[in-house]
């Protein structure tokens, strides 16, 4: 380790270096994940995705916690108050314009082609940060960071 | 699994993620080496290894599909 005075770079902008990749990494994954054509390179993309994800919100917590990141200011409760009725305006209206398009033609039923809904976003969670997820691991029960794989 | 030979572009995003996951093992060591937080060094130095598996993971990958490659350009 470097004495503090010979450090390349402030801890805060080592962290944030590390940080701005894992966010660019995210996407990448999310744009290899969506234009695979094998499903195991998908499956392979999709995991490296929840894991990455896990990382940059591991290292976003860590420098959160140690000052190094101010949070954006808050919304005001009007503003939100404003675009709540807005969408649920166009909600209305869309809701109305499917049941006038609906009504009007048989559709086919879901049955007739064998559909089957997408499963729902739970039941593919990747293992999240400070409680133990689906899969076995360090029985300890204290937190290390980062128990993603 | 259901394997299908790898697409031109599924193999250039392989090769892109492996070059990234590289970089960030290396920016994570260094990062951790030169960091003074404890904290941020310990959470640097676990995610060197977990890059160092991704990598591998990569890897894998393109060996498990090495079989199904085509040795001559497809129409």
């Amino acid at each position: 380790m470097y004495a503090q005075n010979q450090q390349f770079m402030p801890d805060e902008d080592l962290a944030y270096t590390v940080l701005a990749d894992l966010k660019r990494v995210t996407r990448e994954y999310g744009t290899a994940a969506t234009e695979s054509v094998c499903p195991s390179v998908r499956q392979q993309f999709t995991q490296l995705l929840n894991t990455t994800l896990a990382m940059q919100g591991e290292l976003y917590t860590a420098m959160s916690q140690q000052n190094m990141y101010s949070a954006a200011s808050p919304a005001l409760r009007q503003e939100i108050d404003k675009q709540m009725k807005e969408y649920q305006q166009t909600q209305q209206k869309t809701n109305q314009f499917l049941q006038q398009k609906k009504s009007a033609q048989s559709q086919p039923s879901p049955q007739a082609w064998g559909y089957q809904p997408a499963p729902q976003w739970p039941s593919y969670a990747p293992q999240n940060m400070g409680h133990a997820g689906q899969q076995p691991h360090s029985s300890t029960g204290q937190h290390t960071p980062g128990q993603y794989m | 699994m259901n394997m299908k030979p790898l697409s031109a572009k599924e193999l250039e995003y392989i090769a892109d993620s492996l070059s990234n996951e590289d970089l960030l093992i290396k920016q994570c060591t260094a990062g951790a080496l030169s960091c003074t937080n404890p904290q941020i060094t310990q959470v640097l130095m676990h995610q060197a290894q977990v890059h160092q598996s991704q990598y591998q993971a990569l890897l894998n990958c393109l060996q498990q599909h090495q079989a199904l490659a085509p040795t001559q350009p497809q129409g």
